[in-house]
């Protein structure tokens, strides 16, 4: 990995990584977002013995923005695909970034209302699909916790 | 509301001000949207299309259906027309939505051939609009009176701008006449992964290379211009129609 802060954007910096370079990996504590300059980056999830890939990230794409809101470990890993450079941002650097580009926050915005979103819609499908009522009602009451919706028993 | 989008081919025009005493866009918009649908552009218009802060309403009248008209020929032809919300159409958003035929965009990332450009009417790094909005409105409503005078005023303005601009040897920061926080804009949108940044707003044609690879480009205003973007298969580049 080569690090290369620019004085005039202190806020924020430069990285580049090699192919299979973990970037971040699931549970770590690290609080920084990246956004892809160039290349290409794998984001995976742990499950058993295997690595499920998520998605692939390209030119312009961001990652890691849950943990900088939210203080949370990482929910995934981060791997480099070939040689890939990343625009690297700090939580404190995030709000100057969105000051000086504000179009950064509605992208971001965008995002999160999409994954959330997909996210509604799975859970919906996996309320109507599940065929034991132990499991429709715990899934029914996780998705009215959510505060984005109720199930009626028709549905559920 | 989209902001991605891909197109292989695709135009940029920006700032008509349509409406406004001194435009002269309509005789020469019509012509150029015509052209654009032949050769299968896609069209993005980049904010300001109408006048709302020094309307004629004589010249409204006049400008707009014209112009409309041509718009609509386009579409029917197969072009995608999208339209970047500028600071003179904030309050027309809704009336323009609710006409369907435009798709509507507070910015544009476009992916062309592997290339992926910003296009965005930029009056958001204006530090004039941004810190003064109420002053910056009175102002151009009291330019309005001045060019009902002689719209000789306006080119005289954009003169002083480029001139001051010359003085204060701003000119390896960004376009000539232009505020340098459009060119810190552009770089910070380059660091993101874009090959190329367009904005309008400030009425200065120009192009400006940032860093090794970034472009930054303006292609001024029609009032009294016909300089277009054009972008095929990710080459991005600023042309005059003649």
């Amino acid at each position: 990995m080569k690090l290369n802060d620019a004085k005039r954007f202190g806020h924020e910096s430069i990285r580049t990584y090699n192919d299979k370079e973990v970037i971040f990996a699931e549970g770590e504590d690290s609080r920084e977002m990246y956004i892809v300059q160039e290349g290409e980056l794998f984001v995976s999830k742990r499950s058993g013995n295997n690595d499920v890939i998520l998605a692939t990230l390209k030119k312009g794409d961001f990652v890691g923005d849950m943990a900088l809101l939210e203080s949370q470990p990482r929910s995934a890993t981060a791997r480099a695909h070939g040689a890939t450079t990343l625009l690297v941002l700090k939580p404190s650097g995030f709000l100057l970034k969105i000051r000086r580009d504000p179009t950064f926050a509605f992208e971001m915005l965008q995002h999160l209302s999409r994954r959330l979103r997909t996210t509604n819609e799975r859970m919906l499908e996996a309320v109507q699909k599940s065929t034991s009522g132990d499991a429709r009602e715990r899934l029914k009451a996780i998705f009215e916790s959510s505060e984005f919706g109720t199930v009626s028993d028709d549905l559920a | 509301m989209i902001t991605d989008v891909r197109s292989e081919r695709l135009i940029v025009i920006s700032d008509l001000h349509l409406g406004n005493p001194f435009s002269h866009a309509r005789e020469r918009v019509i012509g150029f949207l015509r052209w654009a649908a032949l050769n299968k552009f896609d069209i993005v218009i980049n904010g300001d299309v109408f006048e709302i802060a020094q309307v004629s309403f004589g010249k409204i009248a006049k400008d707009v259906p014209e112009v409309l008209r041509a718009l609509k020929l386009a579409i029917r032809s197969g072009c995608n027309i999208y339209y970047v919300i500028g600071n003179h159409d904030i309050v027309l958003e809704n009336l323009l939505e609710d006409w369907g035929a435009f798709k509507m965009a507070p910015f544009l990332n476009v992916r062309s051939g592997s290339a992926r450009i910003r296009i965005e009417h930029g009056h958001l790094y204006d530090p004039f609009f941004i810190k003064y909005p109420k002053l910056y409105e009175f102002c151009t409503w009291i330019a309005g009176f001045v060019l009902h005078l002689s719209p000789k005023y306006y080119k005289l303005w954009i003169a002083f701008e480029r001139l001051k601009s010359r003085l204060r040897r701003r000119r390896e920061r960004g376009i000539v006449g232009e505020h340098p926080h459009f060119y810190d804009a552009a770089h910070e949108l380059l660091r993101r992964g874009f090959d190329s940044v367009v904005f309008g707003h400030t009425h200065h044609v120009g192009e400006v290379a940032i860093g090794q690879k970034g472009k930054y480009f303006n292609p001024g205003t029609w009032m009294f211009g016909t300089h277009y973007v054009e972008i095929i298969s990710g080459i991005v580049k600023l042309k005059k129609w003649e």
